[in-house]
């Protein structure tokens, strides 16, 4: 098999199972930081009750969120060493600053967070979380500078055949950044949301007996979707414009495209300079998932005099609505990525070029090590999640109270 | 300027390792076979850092990444399997000790506690890998990259391999002497002190077959900065015993830090001013000022770094101010 085929797989196969986490960890923890500063300011326990539920599901989804991103971080050094090569000067620098400023903070805020119920002071525990909703943020951020200028690369120059920055400020008003940077946090924030009101649709139904709290967060969760789900139908289609004029094959024909595929093979030889048309089949089904998320509007209504519970099956449209989201933000993300093929770096580094000159074999024992290991830790994990989900919010681990030990009881002795 | 970048590549990376090091170790030492609520304690002993811990690397890698990108690609590629083993036990380690508790069975939890302690061994034989690769130099091709990964199947790389183990081994028991309830430190103290001349052993054994090795040998730019690693070591673990028997867990742990951060800056100082060196042919020797990312970018990450770099230690430190001293029972548990 062809390295380069391989090496492309890897990185598809990795991206897409961390993005299926990252983009729920977007979502819970702006949720959770409302949630948290409601229980801060108004003191009310239900507030608390529903930070540790949601919480414990945050804190299961993190796991592979961090375990996919440290492989993700080492995957450009073992399969892309061309990337760092040719274009590490201008792409690591993000890069390097997402690690330092997001992914570092992020983790150690979290590990004070998870153990620091019932320790630190209040304001303290809440400060923690909004630093991790913070870091969060900045590391989509961070990454998308780095993935926006691997779509349109600027601010650089090529000296010896090695790009070296230029100009730094230019990365950061990258015209496919800001909308692209937009549209992601909108998606995790229709995803938590989502999520958020099917977990709370299923205790609705099955009448568990935390009614009061999953109306709360049923109601919180279609709120947020139906909010997010506007901006995200904007930041989608606002990208139409300057991509299909800054990169003219993503999108198919046009005198744009022709002109750029003569200038590219003038330069670079001939070759195939459309990508696969994968990635605009995909984009199709994105949209329609997207029109259809769009129908939470005509959910909100119900919420009027608790209609969408009494009627329940409002609540059965919630529940099957979950895999939308998760399929949509694939079918996003192939577009944009493959779209941009046979390019790492659009016009400047062609996808052959980056690829590390690792045989064959090799490749492809990481590849299945990888493909395996990550599939099977993301399956565990969604069934613990839905575990952890289904057993509500009666007395998560998270935030316990300690007693002298937790799963030790022991048998009553009758003197 | 590519020196202070090396210099705090080289300052995430060993504290990684020492810091890392003692989650390996808790994570290897849940082999014992102790009870389930023993091993529940080892792994919350570490409960609030674990998370905090292996950032570093992450950040290791970042900066690699953004100061010496040259290098991040061929290291990474030229070391691939040795790299591929430690990320798979890095994966392995940071779901297992995370989601070993979740599930309410028994069975499940002892199934996530193997998995830990796999991933805990894969781990540290990786990083001890790479270390023992770079000190014997790679086959690295005129046209800067690096020749097949056969290069690394030598008896030297793996004893390297096997003294970090043994290295992260104590390191987590002494780890634990330090955090445990009192009333369980005697029997990891007496643990600790049993693994340090396993650890001393395994010193020894690298040492001697590094010095018999031609690569290493040849490769090495400063003898006697390789010849201080493995006497510093075993400075370091006789330190290290001696204050366990004498039940001073703080001083202990400290030597056995130094035992494990001592390798970056030495292995780094004994190849310098190369980073990668070539086996096959010496003017294709990669140095740090070549690796280095072109000036702009290193004055732009500098600017970044100054204040960020005190911001980033501030807050591990907090961390580690929060959660001093022994857990007990009023501590909370969650992994």
């Amino acid at each position: 098999m062809d390295p380069l085929l391989i090496a492309r797989l890897q990185f598809a196969t990795t991206t897409s199972i961390h993005f299926l986490f990252v983009v729920v960890t977007l979502g819970l923890v702006t949720l959770l930081v409302g949630l948290q500063t409601a229980g801060f300011v108004t003191g009310k326990p239900v507030y608390e009750r529903l930070t540790r539920f949601w919480g414990q599901l945050y804190v299961i989804n993190y796991v592979l969120g961090i375990a996919t991103g440290i492989v993700m971080e080492f995957q450009f050094g073992l399969n892309w060493s061309g990337l760092s090569r040719y274009v590490g000067n201008v792409f690591g620098a993000p890069l390097a600053i997402e690690t330092l400023v997001a992914f570092f903070l992020e983790s150690t805020f979290l590990g004070m967070w998870i153990f620091g119920w019932h320790r630190l002071r209040r304001g303290v525990h809440l400060a923690l979380l909004w630093g991790v909703a913070l870091t969060a943020y900045a590391s989509a951020f961070w990454i998308m500078v780095a993935n926006a200028w691997l779509q349109h690369p600027v601010g650089y120059e090529v000296r010896d055949g090695v790009a070296h920055l230029t100009d730094f400020g230019a990365l950061l008003t990258n015209p496919t950044l800001g909308f692209a940077f937009g549209h992601v946090v909108s998606a995790g924030l229709v995803t938590g949301g989502v999520l958020m009101a099917a977990v709370s649709a299923w205790h609705l139904l099955r009448r568990t007996p935390d009614f009061l709290l999953f109306r709360k967060s049923l109601r919180l969760g279609l709120v947020t979707a139906a909010l997010a789900v506007t901006t995200l139908q904007g930041f989608g289609f606002a990208q139409f414009g300057p991509v299909g004029e800054l990169q003219p094959t993503k999108f198919g024909g046009g005198a744009d495209r022709d002109a750029l595929v003569a200038e590219w093979t003038a330069k670079f030889g001939p070759g195939d300079y459309t990508p696969p048309v994968l990635s605009s089949v995909g984009l199709g089904f994105m949209i329609l998932i997207g029109f259809t998320l769009g129908c939470v509007w005509l959910l909100l209504p119900l919420l009027w005099r608790d209609w969408i519970i009494r009627w329940k099956f409002p609540l059965w449209l919630v529940l099957l609505g979950v895999p939308l989201p998760f399929v949509a933000v694939i079918l996003g993300w192939i577009a944009r990525e493959v779209g941009r093929q046979p390019w790492v770096a659009y016009g400047l580094l062609p996808t052959g070029q980056a690829v590390s000159p690792v045989s064959a074999g090799l490749m492809l024992t990481s590849l299945i090590v990888f493909t395996l290991l990550l599939g099977t830790l993301a399956v565990t994990n969604w069934v613990l999640l839905a575990r952890h989900a289904a057993r509500g919010a009666h007395d998560p681990a998270l935030g316990r109270p300690p007693t002298p030990d937790t799963d030790h009881h022991p048998d009553p002795v009758f003197a | 300027m590519e020196l202070a970048w090396y210099a705090l590549l080289g300052l995430f990376f060993a504290t990684y390792l020492v810091l890392g090091g003692y989650d390996y170790g808790v994570g290897l030492l849940l082999a014992r076979g102790a009870t389930p609520q023993a091993r529940r304690a080892t792994l919350n002993a570490v409960g609030p850092f674990f998370l905090g811990n292996e950032v570093w690397l992450v950040a290791a890698v970042g900066i690699l990444f953004g100061a010496f990108p040259t290098l991040e690609g061929e290291l990474l590629s030229g070391l691939y399997p040795a790299v591929l083993g430690a990320l798979i036990g890095v994966v392995l380690v940071t779901a297992g000790v995370q989601l070993r508790s979740r599930p309410r069975a028994g069975a499940a939890r002892t199934g996530w506690d193997r998995v830990v302690v796999a991933g805990s061994v894969l781990a540290a034989l990786g990083w001890g890998a790479l270390l023992g690769g770079l000190l014997q130099g790679v086959p690295l091709s005129g046209d800067g990259h690096v020749a097949g990964v056969g290069h690394l199947l030598t008896p030297f790389v793996a004893a390297a391999a096997l003294a970090l183990l043994a290295l992260v081994a104590v390191q987590g028991a002494t780890f634990l002497t330090l955090r445990l309830p009192a009333a369980d430190v005697p029997s990891v103290a007496r643990l600790a002190r049993g693994l340090v001349p396993v650890a001393l052993a395994a010193v020894a054994a690298a040492t001697v077959l590094g010095l018999l090795s031609d690569r290493v040998r040849a490769a090495v730019g400063r003898p006697a900065v390789a010849v201080l690693l493995p006497l510093a070591l075993v400075a370091a673990l006789l330190v290290a015993r001696a204050a366990l028997r004498r039940g001073r867990a703080g001083v202990a742990f400290a030597a056995t830090s130094v035992a494990l951060a001592l390798p970056v800056p030495l292995v780094g100082a004994a190849l310098w001013p190369r980073v990668l060196v070539s086996t096959t042919d010496p003017a294709a020797s990669l140095t740090v000022a070549d690796a280095a990312a072109s000036g702009p970018t290193l004055a732009l990450l500098g600017w970044l770094a100054l204040p960020l770099v005190p911001a980033l230690l501030g807050f591990q430190a907090m961390c580690w101010w929060v959660f001093r001293g022994r857990t007990d029972g009023r501590a909370p548990v969650y992994w």
